[in-house]
């Protein structure tokens, strides 16, 4: 069988390192096959790189846990919060579970990039006059909740899971069946999911089970 | 979706409270325990110590948070993070000093490389092999090592070019070089 040329170096190594234009391959793929001497060197490609790999692993320690935590510091340290405005208190203070949230709560923050689309097209969810209505978003049923501004849009909304306490729901109208006694008692709270508008303002809540 | 770091929760007339949007922070974590050791490995072949090492590294990842805060590309983030970190290694004076003394030397004296050899003599040749191929690597141009490294860790020739702002063509020319300097040292 005639052999007109032998791949090149240049060749060999691309077509190891997935590098080829379409044209390439297909010289590739013709020749290789039929040639012992390029699939001998092919070989050695692929042998080289191994070990230049094995090399550069060697001696570099697997994980630096306490640079991890390092950086977990310093990302925390690092983002900006926004000024608070000077606004009065109200009755909906009792929504406790707003206040000191903070970080046990926030380590369960779920966000969920994908509802501005759903909510869009459910522009009466927030309804006031509805309160017992529920809206869905991506499958999850939502109760809205009572201050909702409707009028706001909804652009860009988060579902953000945490632990409300059962009496803060009741003062927001929203009630639901406790499983058990103890579930009523008002330092009770529960897992929910939170729809959070654009405008910081919570839209629904989603109950997910009985702390 | 943009989104801050920080999201208010507001209610009307009810004070106002925010929630920390941890997606962000999440996410550079994310990177940080799939690409801290390439990026080390990298980092360290390119002569920087281990001290300036770590420094780079911590830097090179909070600036990835701000690049996410800012709305910035997140097509290819792995390349980008290989670019920060090599901008920030030539950056810092002590960078691109070391030729000989790189990461593997003490690996080498301390007898740590496994080779899996089945008798002493194998595993004595093939460590014999490792330290001639490591002494080599020290030997290639500074671009024919970073290619290979960066090859090594897995970046696509287009991925290494945009690390080094180099053409796609040098990339390969490098990388062919290199390969057939150290072929030559086996
Ligand atoms: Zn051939």
């Amino acid at each position: 069988m005639n052999v007109p040329d032998h791949l090149t170096d240049d060749l060999l190594v691309r077509a190891f390192d997935d590098e080829l234009s379409d044209r390439e391959e297909i010289l590739v793929n013709a020749h290789l096959p039929g040639c012992e001497g390029c699939r001998q060197r092919y070989g050695a490609v692929r042998q080289l790189s191994g070990r230049i790999e094995s090399v550069i692993a060697a001696g570099v320690p697997d994980a630096l846990p306490n640079d991890r935590d390092a950086l977990v510091e310093r990302l925390e340290a690092a983002h900006v919060r926004p000024a608070p405005l000077p606004v009065g208190r109200s009755a909906l203070r009792s929504f406790r579970w707003i206040g000191p949230i903070a970080a046990a709560v926030l380590l369960a923050l779920l966000f969920v990039p994908r509802l501005a689309r759903l909510l869009s097209e459910n522009p009466t969810t927030a309804s006031q006059d509805r309160p017992s209505a529920t809206f869905e978003v991506d499958g999850e049923t939502f109760i809205p909740l009572p201050y909702s501004n409707p009028d706001l849009p909804m652009s860009a909304p988060h579902i953000v899971e945490m632990q409300v306490p059962v009496a803060s729901l009741a003062s927001a109208g929203v009630m639901f069946e406790p499983v058990s006694n103890e579930a009523m008692a008002s330092d009770r709270s529960v897992l929910a999911d939170v729809l959070v508008g654009l405008d910081g303002q919570p839209l629904g809540v989603h109950v997910l089970s009985v702390e | 979706m943009q989104s801050g770091d920080v999201i208010a929760l507001r209610v009307a007339g009810w004070g106002t409270e925010y929630l920390e949007d941890t997606s962000h922070r999440r996410l550079v974590l994310e990177y940080y325990d799939r690409e801290q050791l390439p990026l080390r490995r990298y980092l360290l072949c390119l002569g920087v110590d281990q001290e300036n090492c770590r420094e780079i590294l911590q830097e090179t990842f909070l600036r990835l948070h701000q690049h996410l805060l800012a709305g910035g590309d997140q097509t290819n983030l792995r390349a980008w993070l290989f670019r920060v970190a090599h901008n920030l290694a030539r950056n810092s004076q002590t960078a691109f000093h070391a030729s000989r003394t790189g990461p593997l030397a003490d690996a080498m004296t301390a007898g740590e490389l496994a080779s899996g050899g089945a008798s002493v003599e194998d595993e004595l040749l093939a460590k014999e092999r490792t330290v001639r191929l490591h002494r080599a690597m020290q030997e290639l141009s500074a671009a024919q090592r970073e290619c290979l490294v960066l090859r090594s860790q897995g970046l696509k020739y287009r991925e290494i070019a945009g690390v080094l702002n180099l053409s796609t063509s040098t990339v390969g020319e490098n990388i062919q070089r290199g390969l057939e300097r150290l072929k030559d040292v086996l």
